[in-house]
């Protein structure tokens, strides 16, 4: 409840600052992958909410974790009822901003090297996050990419001893979002 | 032909390993029925649990009918709740279609009810693959019924993947 509130605030008061510079997309795409030695897993969201306001840096986005497809059913349920249990924690946030927002230029096309910091909440634990990533300007529109690992036991995820050697301890996530400039 | 003769021969070849299996001492015959039945466990563990279908959503029998906006309704009033009565079911609904999005190959039918920081919000519901042309020929404004399953709500948009047509 409360980061849902905070998340309102920080919507509203980037409401606030008229003809804010926001960028939105509901369909970016998020693919988290696991390379274990016995397995190679990997699922993807495409209906993941994002939004980033230039004249601030402010960075949402915001993933539905029932809508991660898996290539096996076993797998996608594992992932729903035992590692996320996204029953009980039905969403993963980030919150935070791209910290060198200014260094991005909207008029010229270019890709931007950006600095990503904030917080990351899944399964119910709320963590830092600092991570690097590119923007790509192009014709008006922003094509954000990122890619960093996660650990999952920062996130109290276990994976049982039984499948140890089915699902890395670490699991690498790329973001991929199209923003187009909100018509507000 | 050549088929039908590799057939008998291989019906031939069951025929006498059972005949074998009858002759055979006792002990031998636990070991080997053991054998065989835990081959036959893996291949049935491999096949239905690890190697199991994901639902066929299409067919699947829903669990709810209603129309999209009471659904969106129960989002927007009580989003707990409806996170805990609707998240995971297959649902049936109707309503005004207010748009076709597509963003890479997906399809998007949305029904919008409201106006929000992210723009538009209501229900967004994904195609399955096979409905995409279907979809991408629909009218705004027109009625339709939607079955999919429901993922939940991220605070602007109640989302359904695995979405089919129903027509009417």
């Amino acid at each position: 409840m409360q980061i849902k509130s905070i998340i309102i605030a920080c919507l509203l008061l980037s409401a606030g600052s008229v003809n804010a510079q926001k960028f939105i997309t509901k369909t970016g795409h998020i693919r988290f992958y696991s390379d274990a030695p016995l397995e190679k897993i990997e699922a993807h969201n495409h209906q993941v909410n994002s939004a980033l306001d230039l004249s601030t840096g402010g960075f949402v986005f915001k993933v539905l974790l029932k809508s991660f497809e898996f290539e096996k059913a076993l797998m996608q349920e594992h992932f729903n009822e035992n590692y996320v249990e996204s029953d009980k924690y039905p969403t993963a946030t980030f919150l935070g901003k791209v910290t060198n927002f200014k260094d991005l230029d909207i008029a010229k096309d270019g890709v931007y090297d950006v600095t990503v910091e904030g917080k990351l909440t899944l399964h119910g634990v709320t963590r830092p996050v600092n991570e690097k990533g590119t923007i790509e300007v192009k014709q008006g529109k922003l094509h954000g990419k990122a890619r960093f690992n996660l650990v999952l036991a920062d996130y109290k995820i276990s994976i049982p001893g039984a499948v140890g050697n089915n699902i890395s301890k670490t699991i690498e996530i790329s973001v991929d979002i199209n923003l187009d400039k909100a018509n507000m | 032909m050549k088929i039908y003769s590799l057939k008998l021969v291989f019906i031939l070849l069951i025929i006498k390993v059972i005949e074998n299996y009858i002759h055979m001492k006792t002990w031998i015959k636990v070991v080997i029925g053991l054998f065989v039945a835990g081959l036959l466990a893996a291949f049935l563990g491999y096949t239905f649990i690890y190697n199991k279908q994901h639902p066929d959503y299409e067919n699947a029998e829903a669990a709810f009918t209603m129309t999209a906006v009471d659904l969106y309704q129960a989002f927007k009033n009580n989003a707990a709740n409806a996170s805990a009565q609707y998240n995971g079911q297959v649902i049936t609904l109707a309503g005004k279609l207010s748009k076709i999005e597509t963003a890479d190959s997906l399809v998007i039918a949305v029904f919008v009810f409201n106006q929000g920081d992210f723009g538009d919000e209501g229900i967004r519901c994904t195609m399955m693959k096979k409905f995409n042309d279907e979809a991408n020929r629909l009218q705004p404004d027109g009625e339709i019924i939607v079955k999919g399953y429901c993922t939940g709500f991220n605070e602007t948009d109640v989302i359904l993947e695995k979405c089919s047509l129903i027509n009417q």
